[in-house]
């Protein structure tokens, strides 16, 4: 296989183009979900703005009308809705896990059921974020439990 | 299509959720009674369906908090009491006042049971996705050495 890898000024956009014969091969998966981690988000702390690799963050979470992004230890508020913040995580390791946060499926400890019916995501930083059963067969698809 | 088959598997459970409460009533303190096979399958359908109908109570914008569920849960067993105890007494399942008090007993313990095996079924998908997750974790550092 051919790899061709082109330096770029700051002023473009970095892309990566796959070109394969089986767009559902594995390494084509493996290629897409490393450079999804490279994707980025702006985040404000203070009145600093912060770039934010999708594979820093750990949840997004709206709270108010407002959005905040989470990482491993500190929070930045986010311009982007959560459909918007959703549609930018296409294809990435992160899911809509509730009405209100989309979670990072590679930061989670373990999961424990609740007996609402809904469980608890433990965060390899020890926080607690909760994911719908609506939304838990999107995490096992993620994680491989379930079939596409 | 996958939300129609959540509900069509919510409905199989409920219904046999309260078979089994009737037939352990039926066997308790009734066994000599005999039921109209066909009515008393409708009838339990058309339970079935109120038990899913109630389930509106649940509905929120907002992510329920823990205390709001709770809130909600007795509210639909409320719900559920004061829907199906005036039903059941009208189709002649209960008569007199200890009756209704047996009756009430057996809706509570379906709503019980109803929450036990979701519950199961939250057991069971945790443990589905930690292990995948310890086998990814591996792979990975396998992956790295």
């Amino acid at each position: 296989m051919k790899v061709t890898v082109e330096q770029i000024g700051c002023a473009h956009e970095e892309e990566l183009i796959v070109r394969c014969y089986d767009p559902g091969a594995d390494w084509v998966g493996q290629v897409t979900e490393a450079a999804s981690g490279q994707r980025t988000v702006c985040g404000w702390q203070e009145d600093t703005l912060h770039r934010l690799k999708l594979s820093q963050i750990f949840y997004f979470e709206v709270v108010d009308d407002r959005s905040f992004v989470y990482t491993q230890a500190e929070v930045f508020e986010a311009k982007e809705k959560l459909y918007e913040f959703e549609r930018l995580c296409t294809g990435s390791v992160l899911f809509r896990c509730s009405k209100s946060m989309i979670l990072n499926a590679e930061k989670i400890d373990y999961v424990r059921p609740s007996l609402s019916g809904r469980f608890e995501a433990v965060l390899s930083n020890g926080e607690q974020v909760v994911v719908s059963r609506k939304y838990v067969a999107d995490l096992k698809r993620m994680l491989g439990v379930l079939e596409s | 299509m996958k939300n129609i088959m959540l509900w069509v598997r919510r409905y199989v459970t409920v219904y046999g959720i309260i078979m089994l409460c009737t037939f352990f009533m039926c066997l308790l303190f009734n066994p000599a009674s005999e039921l109209p096979v066909i009515t008393f399958f409708g009838r339990i359908m058309v339970f079935t369906l109120i038990g899913l109908l109630s389930l509106v109570v649940y509905y929120s914008k907002e992510e329920l908090t823990v205390k709001a569920w709770w809130v909600r849960t007795v509210l639909h067993l409320l719900l559920l009491e004061a829907v199906l105890l005036p039903l059941a007494h009208h189709w002649g399942f209960w008569h007199s006042g200890p009756d209704i008090v047996i009756y009430a007993g057996f809706i509570l313990l379906a709503k019980a049971l109803w929450l036990l095996v979701d519950y199961g079924i939250s057991i069971k998908t945790a443990a589905q996705i930690n292990e995948r997750i310890r086998r990814n974790r591996l792979e990975k550092r396998i992956g790295k050495e």
